[in-house]
């Protein structure tokens, strides 16, 4: 093993490490921008305040981070072959996953664990509906972030069902699927419900009222996404009318 | 060992923008406290225990030692503490610790958190970046989805219902409108909110709507901490630690269904689990409950000698980015057995005309959020409240709690991964 060099064995790096040059230069912390604004400073209440002069500078900040995915590289590699894998403890059982090489089990004293192929399918165990999100996920306004228990798994992994917003609930079976373009990351799957299942009388989202709040506030994300992306209603909802 | 206490402290008002930039704001609030305690000469401080949060927000490491510098305190010894929205909690516990333990006599706890020099959206992701960025935050989450889908477990678990998170939000901002320190007055004056107004606010992450959210500010205050030894000299009324806890929990919330670091730690709350739902192999904490404010709980009930927290405590100014938060503590603060978190607003026992007061301030989603800054506030105002200082530091007797001899904080960080627990006496 000694004489063993570094190799790569798959490369899907190269184009962002050239498109990133660019912007690696631009995020340099220079000052790109400034305005001189007056705003309310000083001590005490906020009655107290008064009016000050101040400068504001724009200074942008980029970085390409390549980050290992360590010793579950496994599960990561698993999404982009569309399997899905889970850690066993030999000594207490416990099946992960997301999946951790040693079990923390306080008992089980770090023993390493056993990979499983774990079934594409699992549970709903809680979720929320986001009508808003971070930048990054805008364009998938709104979905349901799910913590998913994987058939088979003690623990959960979170994901987005792919459903009416107002058809969720606890306990709801579903299918795992993988997206056409993968990544290597929890993004490159998420669930379906499995059809035929009614939302339980016991639902707590399973209120009328609860549900034309829903609806209201829905029509204020699709309106945002029109507005900001130019997409439509009709489009959104074709995601789970299938 | 020495009795430790709270013996002043200085406020720089939070706001969503301050354009005093952070040493300035912490000199403002530093400058605050000496007026409030003319006793004190910043020689006398023997250590200076720096608290906030983020580097990622202002692009600058160890902004530490800018504050320290900038105060003239640069010649004494000092560290920056960190852990997420514990942060001010832990550094004010630190500070505990080594008074506590006979190091030092006098120490000033400065915080602060500048969060808006990057927009919105950015700032949420840089506060998600303290999620797991494997596991958590590249499904489109952030803590208002990770903290809305801890609150869908425990309302789908014990019942509490939309109506129940309204009220607490109303309760909240109802009371921040008498708080000439809270950004919500500062952003929407002093009319009060009613339930009608609740329902109409936007759901972001359901079931939380806006005003169920913490507040994105900019701010900072001081605390002085002084052994029992010096502690008359710089106050008439300190604020007495009687006890602190601190604990933690998974990283990630999708692995407390086999938590087993908690495995039987508390079987009575283990068997409050309803029959209707699938019960996972440790069924306390679940993603329902806070194990780590259970854990701090305890230990600063069995410092401070507390039988019963809810006929002991007097007041409490919880760490609750979210209103769900502040209901789940009630269960984990023992305030009332897990389940039952939602009779307490119900039977409007933590409204400040409650046995129990809750958030007087107006908490992190009415008085301000500058992370670092937030539990030093929380604490500040606890100090006026036992002194009996809030009519006269407000110029309002509204939400001066009267007789209050106990009270409580906690901080929290995470989804819950870290939390701690002060009981103070007067």
């Amino acid at each position: 093993m000694a004489d063993e060099k570094i190799k790569i064995v798959k490369d899907e790096s190269t184009s962002i490490y050239k498109e990133w040059e660019t912007w690696a230069r631009k995020g340099n912390f220079r000052v790109e921008g400034y305005q001189f604004i007056k705003g309310p400073c000083g001590p005490g209440k906020i009655e107290d305040a008064k009016m000050g002069e101040f400068m504001l500078v724009n200074r942008p900040h980029g970085a390409l981070y390549t980050h290992s995915y360590g010793l579950v590289s496994k599960f990561f590699k698993g999404l982009i072959e569309k399997t899905l894998y889970g850690t066993r403890c030999p000594v207490c059982g416990t099946t992960y996953c997301p999946p951790r090489m040693h079990c923390w089990n306080p008992t089980c004293k770090v023993a390493e664990t056993e990979w499983v192929e774990l079934p594409l399918k699992g549970e709903v165990h809680t979720f929320s509906v986001m009508l808003f999100s971070a930048d990054a996920f805008l364009e998938m306004l709104p979905f349901v972030l799910a913590y998913v228990q994987i058939e088979g798994s003690d623990t959960t992994v979170p994901m987005q069902v792919i459903t009416a917003p107002t058809e969720v609930f606890v306990g709801q079976k579903v299918e795992i699927k993988f997206r056409d373009k993968r990544m290597g990351e929890l993004m490159d799957m998420y669930a379906v419900p499995i059809k035929g299942q009614k939302v339980p009388e016991d639902s707590c989202l399973n209120n009328p009222e609860y549900l034309k709040d829903m609806e209201r506030d829905l029509q204020g994300t699709y309106a945002y996404l029109e507005k900001r992306f130019g997409m439509k209603k009709e489009d959104i909802e074709k995601r789970w009318k299938r | 060992m020495s009795k430790v206490a709270v013996v002043g402290g200085g406020i720089f008002r939070g706001d969503r923008f301050r354009y005093e930039n952070a040493e300035e704001g912490v000199a403002i609030a530093f400058r605050d406290l000496l007026d409030d305690t003319p006793e004190l000469d910043p020689q006398d401080i023997d250590f200076v225990m720096m608290s906030y949060f983020s580097d990622h927000l202002n692009q600058q490491l160890c902004m530490g030692w800018i504050i320290q510098d900038y105060i003239g305190l640069h010649r004494k010894p000092g560290y920056r503490v960190e852990s997420g929205g514990s942060t001010p909690l832990d550094a004010i516990i630190n500070a505990y610790y080594l008074i506590k333990s006979g190091y030092y006599d006098l120490i000033l706890v400065p915080g602060w958190e500048w969060m808006s020099e990057v927009d919105t959206a950015t700032t949420n992701e840089f506060i998600a970046s303290a999620s797991d960025t494997d596991w958590d935050f590249t499904v489109g989450g952030y803590y208002n989805g990770y903290y809305a889908c801890l609150e869908t477990r425990h309302m789908q678990l014990y019942g509490e219902t939309i109506e129940d998170l309204g009220r607490i939000a109303v309760k909240n901002h109802n009371n921040a409108t008498h708080n000439p320190y809270s950004q919500w007055r500062s952003e929407h004056g002093t009319g009060y909110v009613t339930l009608e107004d609740y329902y109409n606010d936007r759901i972001v992450a359901w079931p939380y709507r806006r005003m169920n959210c913490a507040l994105i500010s900019e701010g900072a205050c001081c605390l002085l901490l002084a052994s029992e030894k010096v502690a008359k000299k710089y106050s008439d009324t300190p604020m007495w630690f009687e006890g602190v806890g601190l604990g933690t929990d998974s990283m990630r919330p999708g692995d407390r269904l086999a938590d087993w670091a908690y495995y039987g730690m508390y079987p009575e709350d283990e068997k409050i689990y309803p029959s209707t739902v699938k019960k996972p192999k440790t069924p306390y904490p679940d993603m329902a409950n806070f194990g780590s404010l259970r854990e701090g709980a305890v230990t600063a009930y069995k410092e401070a000698n507390i039988q019963n927290p809810a006929k002991e405590i007097d007041l409490a100014e919880i760490f609750a980015p979210y209103d769900g938060v502040e209901l789940t503590l009630y269960e984990d603060l023992k305030f009332c057995k897990r389940g039952e978190g939602k009779t307490m607003i119900r039977e409007g026992i933590v409204e400040r005309t409650g046995e129990l007061p809750c958030q007087v301030s107006g908490g992190l989603t009415s008085f301000a959020h500058p992370v670092g800054a937030t539990s030093l506030m929380q604490s500040l105002f606890l100090y006026w409240q036992l002194a009996g200082k809030i009519p006269e530091k407000f110029g309002d007797s509204t939400l001066q709690i009267s007789d209050a001899e106990k009270a409580l904080t906690t901080g929290h960080g995470g989804t819950g991964c870290q939390g701690g627990v002060i009981v103070y006496s007067r």
